[in-house]
């Protein structure tokens, strides 16, 4: 892609991996664990959090020269507030049945450390492209841990992905279910998210050990 | 009583860390010691006790749909709840303010310990999530409001004083490289979260049906009036 | 540009500024968004209303409801009249399925309040059938349901909703294998008076053959919420009973 150069494109692949918002720098774990006992909410969120980065990010951007610093941390949050609360009318216009199980947690993507964070750490001293290639790289790191997860909850859990058995039926005992399967219900429960996490970490850092803490 | 409840309720089942994991990200990020905990969690169930009322405040008068009715009776259409997130967040934003301000002039040497932990806070999950939820849940009183939030921030200083309790003394356990650190974090996390699911059975939740059913089936049974156009209808039923 | 972004009174007015905007940007938002809001509520209740009655596009063992589009076309077609009582008149009201169940409830609890009870009549397959709307407390928050009844107050279909019970338990009400089981039940006993439906954990018909016994069986896990639903259905259907009666002796 000749859009972006070799610097540009690592501020989208290092949130990826190394520099992972979720297991790295530790931001965006609260609003991401509860919610993530379906494939659907999982991405739906994502979506939400990729759309308020992306312009928060590049407003912010816009802004930096001009906002007066005693009120630094209370525009951010406004801006992030007024995005958030774009996306939460426009879920429960367009994907009603959705926004009823998000809800609250629409709304904690307000406190989502992850955007404050950006927007501290980069939005503020960094140009418009390159705060907006930031803020979608973060979002998609943040993305990638909840789909992981979804995906886990879900298929585990339930035996459905984005509501679609696929492990057969549960109830008429076909496909995995003929030979003794059982849904582990478990999974549904939000303490698993943690753990499905923790193990998420375990694995990236048993691949890159510089990223193993002393 | 309800008052009692609602506080064990929001200490031990709906736990702010471990049944919603709100809270935890400064925390994790930050502390390994449990005087920088207690700390934290303090201060947290502060700023919950005084914000929750006053969004409560907020959303009675002004937010929920048809509120501003005591302003001006034509104005019952008006739904402003729309502004929810960025009312509640300007009032907790002021309100750690305010508190910060307060505390540092009249008590420095609670100022000193609390001190760092104040300006995190307005941006903590669990502060917004508090609000939040007394809103979802539509709390009734002020008085249960009060409660949920001191409830809310206790269960958030257990938690969180367990936590740090728990990573001081696993520091000398041989944890293989890779899960040391945050990993075991998360996934100790997870267990004492799931050891906490076991408060559930405290509950008595679900309602009672109502002692006075008898005497309200009696009162509707006995006169149902039917309006068919012009004919007015009366009949008298015995419920037996 | 010499702006001083230390000053107070640009402070000030940056902050005026701020506000402006977002009030405006928030405000366009969401009049333009409110209509869409406000008919997917509507839908909803309307597709709920119709599941219970049986008019739904449930395949396999799932739950789906009739599609958005036909939704406003079936609920005029099969929904012939909506009536609410209130201190014992019964009083004819089209939109009485909008009618906020929550709030009746909650202004119920003075007692010089009569509580609007809503009830949707229709006619399907020649059959008369009446559809309630209850709402009661579960684990965590809210839970409630429409059910349809025939005259005998025999339950004809049943659909239930939560707000926060939890996934794969107290949330398995929304399940076919728990709301099917409702279908066929009786409220009343053998002589006439109200019992409503247990949902249990001793019950001793599993596969629900005897429709007579007022029971259902539990769901594993979700006491506290299957409590709520007996309590629901005991507390808010009770209160239709007189107007039955008072259909059958006329």
């Amino acid at each position: 892609m000749g859009l972006l150069s070799k610097k540009d494109t690592k501020l989208i692949t290092d949130p990826l991996s190394d520099n992972n918002p979720i297991t790295v720098q530790v931001l965006g774990i609260c609003s991401a664990l509860a919610i993530t006992a379906e494939l659907e909410a999982s991405v739906v969120m994502s979506v939400s959090v990729l759309f308020v980065m992306g312009v928060g990010n590049v407003v912010i951007s816009m802004i930096r020269n001009i906002v007066p610093s005693k009120i630094r941390i209370i525009v951010q949050l406004t801006v992030i507030a007024t995005l958030v609360i774009i996306v939460d009318l426009v879920l429960k216009a367009f994907a009603y049945e959705l926004s009823k199980t998000l809800s609250v947690f629409i709304g904690l993507i307000i406190t989502n450390c992850i955007i404050m964070g950006r927007f501290e750490a980069f939005a503020l001293g960094n140009g418009l492209w390159r705060s907006f290639l930031d803020g979608i790289g973060n979002a998609f790191g943040y993305a990638v841990i909840l789909i992981i997860v979804g995906f886990f909850r879900e298929l585990l859990g339930s035996g459905t992905l984005w509501g679609i058995p696929v492990l057969g039926d549960p109830i008429d005992k076909t496909g995995l279910y003929a030979f003794g399967y059982e849904n582990n219900g478990f999974m549904l429960l939000s303490p698993m998210a943690l753990i499905v996490v923790g193990i998420i970490i375990w694995v990236q850092r048993a691949r890159s050990k510089h990223l193993i803490e002393e | 009583m309800e008052h009692i409840e609602l506080f064990f309720k929001s200490v031990f089942i709906d736990n702010m860390v471990f049944a919603t994991f709100l809270g935890m990200c400064s925390y994790l990020a930050v502390s390994k010691k449990v005087s920088t905990a207690i700390g934290l969690g303090a201060a947290v169930t502060f700023v919950l006790a005084i914000t929750v009322p006053l969004n409560w405040l907020l959303d009675q008068y002004i937010l929920q749909d048809g509120a501003l009715v005591w302003l001006h009776p034509s104005l019952i259409d008006y739904n402003l709840s729309f502004l929810s997130f960025i009312l509640f967040i300007a009032t907790i934003a002021t309100m750690v303010q305010l508190v910060e301000i307060i505390v540092e002039k009249f008590s420095p040497s609670l100022y000193n310990s609390l001190g760092i932990f104040l300006p995190l806070i307005a941006v903590n999950c669990a502060i917004l999530g508090g609000s939040l939820f007394m809103q979802s849940r539509e709390i009734e009183t002020i008085q249960l409001a009060t409660t949920y939030g001191v409830g809310s921030g206790f269960g958030f200083f257990l938690a969180i004083l367990a936590i740090a309790a728990i990573r001081e003394k696993i520091r000398y356990s041989s944890i293989p490289g890779p899960l040391r650190g945050l990993g075991i974090t998360f996934i100790i996390t997870g267990l004492m979260a799931i050891g906490f699911m076991s408060f559930g059975g405290m509950l008595t939740g679900g309602d009672e049906a109502p002692s006075n059913l008898e005497n309200e089936k009696e009162e509707i049974s006995k006169n149902i009036k039917i309006e068919d156009n012009d004919n007015i209808v009366y009949s008298n039923i015995d419920l037996n | 540009m010499a702006i001083n972004t230390e000053k107070n009174s640009y402070t000030l007015m940056f902050a005026i500024g701020l506000v402006v905007i977002v009030g405006t940007l928030l405000a366009a938002v969401d009049s333009s968004l409110k209509d869409k809001i406000r008919v997917n509520k509507l839908l909803e209740k309307q597709q709920n209303i119709l599941y219970a009655i049986g008019i739904n596009e449930n395949e396999g063992n799932s739950v789906s409801f009739i599609s958005a589009e036909k939704a406003e076309q079936e609920f005029q077609k099969y929904i012939t009249k909506q009536i609410y009582i209130q201190n014992n008149n019964v009083v004819e009201d089209d939109n009485a399925y909008l009618i906020d169940v929550k709030k009746e409830k909650a202004l119920a609890k003075d007692p010089n309040y009569s509580r609007k009870l809503p009830l949707f009549i229709a006619e399907k397959d020649e059959k008369m059938l009446y559809v309630a709307p209850i709402r009661g407390k579960g684990l965590w928050d809210a839970i409630w349901a429409y059910v349809s009844m025939d005259e005998d107050m025999i339950i004809q279909g049943i659909y239930f909703d939560h707000k926060a019970e939890t996934p794969g338990l107290g949330a398995n009400i929304k399940q076919r294998f728990f709301m099917d089981d409702f279908i066929g039940e009786a409220l009343l006993d053998s002589n006439g008076n109200f019992k409503g439906v247990n949902v249990s954990k001793t019950n001793l018909d599993p596969k629900n053959i005897d429709k007579y016994d007022n029971e259902v069986d539990a769901i594993a896990g979700s006491t506290i919420t299957g409590d709520g639903v007996t309590a629901m259905i005991r507390s808010d259907l009770s209160l239709y009973q007189s107007y039955f009666n008072n259909i059958k002796n006329n």
